[in-house]
């Protein structure tokens, strides 16, 4: 493994150029002795970032710091934006002030958005120059970024969600983690893994969150698991089909039965303990182990008739409208970043995916499964997972629509079949201008 | 106070008439010019940041825009149409009642009581006066990070006080029917200081000899409060249901920290639909409608306010 200094001209000399890489792995190139534009101090990127304090905003600083270090000629200036709800309102934002970023996180139902204002760098050339493995990237990951042949959004932080439960309490109800494994099994053993002081319950056996902590992606899975989904590709909307219905009702009744709960922010609550289990994105692992007071451990989610998970998280996509000096720049980070180095220092340190499949068998990543068995879940319901339905992560807001109706069925005790049937009509009328827009696009 | 108004716009007027030059206007003449020079900046600054952005806003509110693609859609009145249909935004509108009627009406009452009390010679008076102020210095978004830890139901303050009383905290901000609540109570909290500040400069104007007099002629304390005290604050109290009024239909930092609008849009009020529709929905066109809304409802209100005020209000 080398890691070789980039040579501030070839970032400004050309695409070619961008091959003179720090990213590790990467063999050296050639070093052009052409002068170039000179430049005084190294070439400042800007990066926009959804992640800050906490494990995942540690891992994420000291993989800016470890870039920066790594060479000379390419300062990433990482900023904050929030929440990736905040982070795309902030870039949309900077597009109409016209000072955008030169490259920003973007969450999975946030970058084709803005691939549709045609906002979003194709990143093919930057992709054959560096001579990016692409090969290597865990084939669904990437796939979920390329539209028409074309790679816009590259895998970062992506995630799944997964099952999270509360060891101590499964013990101190004489329960074994099998129970898990049906959402029938877990009904019926619910009453033993509630505790109650008086009339209020101090521990549910399942908790949901929002739909701002975005139960419309946890429940992907969940209508998946009950044979229905949201929409199909061409954003036909199925949502309120018998199966979807019948899933919306069965978190109706997790919550009128009494066995579950639902709250603004289920993971704090799964730390305190009022959840004895939960579903959760991998990339809430890092807190998790940082703040649960518990032994806990991490399962498959639940099936119901079938097996149902879905990929999410967020990835890293330049502007179409940066310097051609920044983009390569830019690029040569998106690299580093998701490098087999850099993919497993963020899994360990968060949770989240190692994108690249060299570094999930790599012996590194292996000795740290051996050690964290709950990560290791985590990677081998990968396979199994699928990318969501169309109509969460490509109509706009179609989270947040989803989520609405969820929080009718969890929160008001609303029927699903009324819920779904109202979520049905306004994602319908909400997906008409995404398809002439990408009518106009793709054709 | 309106009669000092008046007078100076009288004497206002008469000092134009008496420079306006012979002969008819010239836009050169020093008035002119001078007028331009003052007026001038100010109507600058507040076309280019107040009146343009609405007329830009009432343009946006009849087109379909997601604030991102070159094309803007004309869609003539589609938008208000929406807004007229849509539960979610009858909701919205009986929220922002709701909430403006609660929050107005109790902060005015409780400053009132606190003014009252802060107006007697107590020991440590000023220190008091200053401790309820604080809290309207504070910013809106930290008090509702704060509130957020006061209100959880099983570690948080309110849950142990309530608990001395064994009465069960409710979830405050996982309950549609407990969500608003919980916001109106921190609005109060934070607008406490403002209301009572007013009101104690109001009840400190208010000349001693109204009250000598009352007590002349018999009046106990309830009926000095109720003959003296009230009509002479009637003033302050219109310009506090004015900008309190005001003040809470833009109350968006302690919504969008807490609650974000939610559960099941039971906090959704209408500046923060307008924020979630342009924002997190990205319908620019339905979030301008909906601005418009809130601009026609506060213009509303202010007339009416202003109507009552001359009939009703008495001006000491």
């Amino acid at each position: 493994m080398t890691t070789t200094k980039i040579n501030r001209r070839s970032i400004v000399k050309g695409a070619a150029g961008a091959g003179a890489a720090a990213a590790i792995g990467s063999k050296a190139s050639s070093v052009f002795s052409a002068p170039a534009v000179i430049q005084s101090g190294p070439l400042e990127v800007t990066y926009w970032t959804s992640f800050e304090g906490g494990a995942n905003g540690d891992a994420q600083d000291e993989l800016v710091k470890r870039f920066n270090e790594s060479q000379s000629d390419i300062q990433i200036n990482h900023e904050f934006q929030g929440s990736y709800e905040e982070t795309a309102q902030a870039l949309t934002a900077a597009v109409q002030g016209g000072s955008t970023p030169d490259m920003s996180l973007l969450s999975d139902v946030w970058w084709f958005k803005f691939y549709l204002s045609q906002l979003l760098q194709p990143l093919d050339d930057y992709i054959a120059a560096g001579n990016v493995d692409s090969a290597d990237y865990v084939d669904s990951l990437w796939n979920e970024g390329v539209r028409q042949g074309a790679q816009y959004w590259v895998p970062f932080a992506r995630s799944t969600p997964l099952f999270y439960y509360n060891a101590d309490a499964l013990n101190e109800a004489g329960l074994d983690a099998s129970i898990f494994q049906n959402w029938d099994t877990i009904v019926e053993n619910a009453d033993a893994l509630m505790v109650k002081d008086g009339d209020q319950t101090t521990q549910f056996a399942f908790g949901h969150p929002n739909a701002a902590s975005y139960i419309a992606w946890l429940f992907q899975g969940v209508i998946w698991q009950f044979n229905g989904e949201y929409s199909d590709p061409d954003f036909t909307i199925n949502i309120d089909e018998d199966a979807g219905i019948e899933a919306g009702n069965f978190y109706r009744d997790s919550v009128e039965n009494g066995w579950a709960g639902a709250t603004e922010d289920h993971v704090a609550d799964f730390n305190t303990g009022l959840f004895a289990s939960i579903m959760a994105s991998t990339g809430s692992m890092g807190g998790i182990r940082e703040n649960a007071t518990f032994e806990w451990a991490t399962a498959f989610l639940p099936e119901k008739y079938t097996f149902g998970c879905c990929t999410g998280g967020s990835g890293l996509s330049i502007l179409a409208s940066a310097d051609d000096a920044n983009k390569e720049a830019a690029f040569e980070f998106i690299k580093f970043s998701t490098s087999v180095e850099s993919t497993s220092y963020w899994a360990q340190q968060s949770g989240y995916m190692p994108v690249r499949k060299s570094a999930i068998d790599s012996e590194e990543m292996q000795a740290f499964y051996d050690e964290n068995p709950n990560a290791r879940t985590a990677v081998d319901q990968l396979p199994q997972t699928e990318p969501q339905d169309s109509a969460r992560v490509f109509i706009p807001n179609g989270d947040q629509i989803i989520g609405g109706g969820l929080e009718q069925v969890t929160v008001s005790g609303a029927d699903a079949a009324d819920a779904f049937a109202e979520v049905a009509g306004i994602l319908e009328e909400e997906a008409q201008p995404i398809l002439e827009q990408l009518e106009a696009l793709e054709g | 106070m309106a009669e000092t108004g008046r007078t100076g716009t009288a004497a206002i007027d008469e000092s134009l008439v008496i420079a306006r030059p012979r002969g008819g206007r010239n836009i050169f003449s020093k008035e002119w010019i001078l007028f331009i020079l003052f007026v001038g900046p100010n109507l600058f600054l507040f076309s280019l940041f107040s009146y343009w952005p609405m007329i830009e806003n009432v343009r946006l509110s009849t087109q379909r825009w997601d604030l991102l693609s070159p094309v803007r859609l004309p869609v003539g009145l589609d938008n208000f149409e929406y807004l007229w249909q849509n539960s979610t935004f009858h909701k919205v509108l009986w929220n922002t009642l709701y909430f403006t009627v609660a929050a107005v009406g109790i902060s005015l009452a409780l400053g009132l009581l606190v003014a009252l009390l802060l107006n007697q010679r107590l020991r440590w008076r000023n220190g008091a006066r200053a401790v309820v102020f604080a809290p309207f210095m504070l910013s809106g978004a930290a008090i509702g990070i704060v509130w957020a830890y006061i209100f959880d139901p099983r570690f948080g303050f309110l849950a142990e006080m309530l608990g001395w009383f064994s009465i069960r905290s409710p979830d405050w901000l996982n309950r549609p029917e407990w969500a608003m609540p919980a916001i109106i109570i921190v609005y109060i909290w934070k607008n406490l200081g403002f209301t009572t500040v007013i009101f104690l400069a109001g009840l400190q104007g208010i000349p001693q000899d109204l009250y000598d007099a009352a007590k002349i002629d018999g009046a106990n304390v309830f009926w000095r409060f109720r003959s003296v005290t009230l009509p002479m604050l009637s003033p302050i109290a219109f310009f506090l249901v004015v900008t309190s009024i005001l003040s809470t239909f833009q109350s968006f930092d302690i919504i969008s920290v807490m609650t974000d609008g939610g559960p099941v849009d039971s906090t959704n009020t209408l500046i923060y639909y307008v924020y979630e529709q342009g924002f997190v929905a990205f319908n620019a066109g339905r979030s301008a409608a909906a601005a418009l809304v809130l601009f026609v409802l506060m213009m509303a209100i202010t007339l009416v306010q202003l109507r009552y005020s001359e009939s009703k209000v008495h001006y000491g």
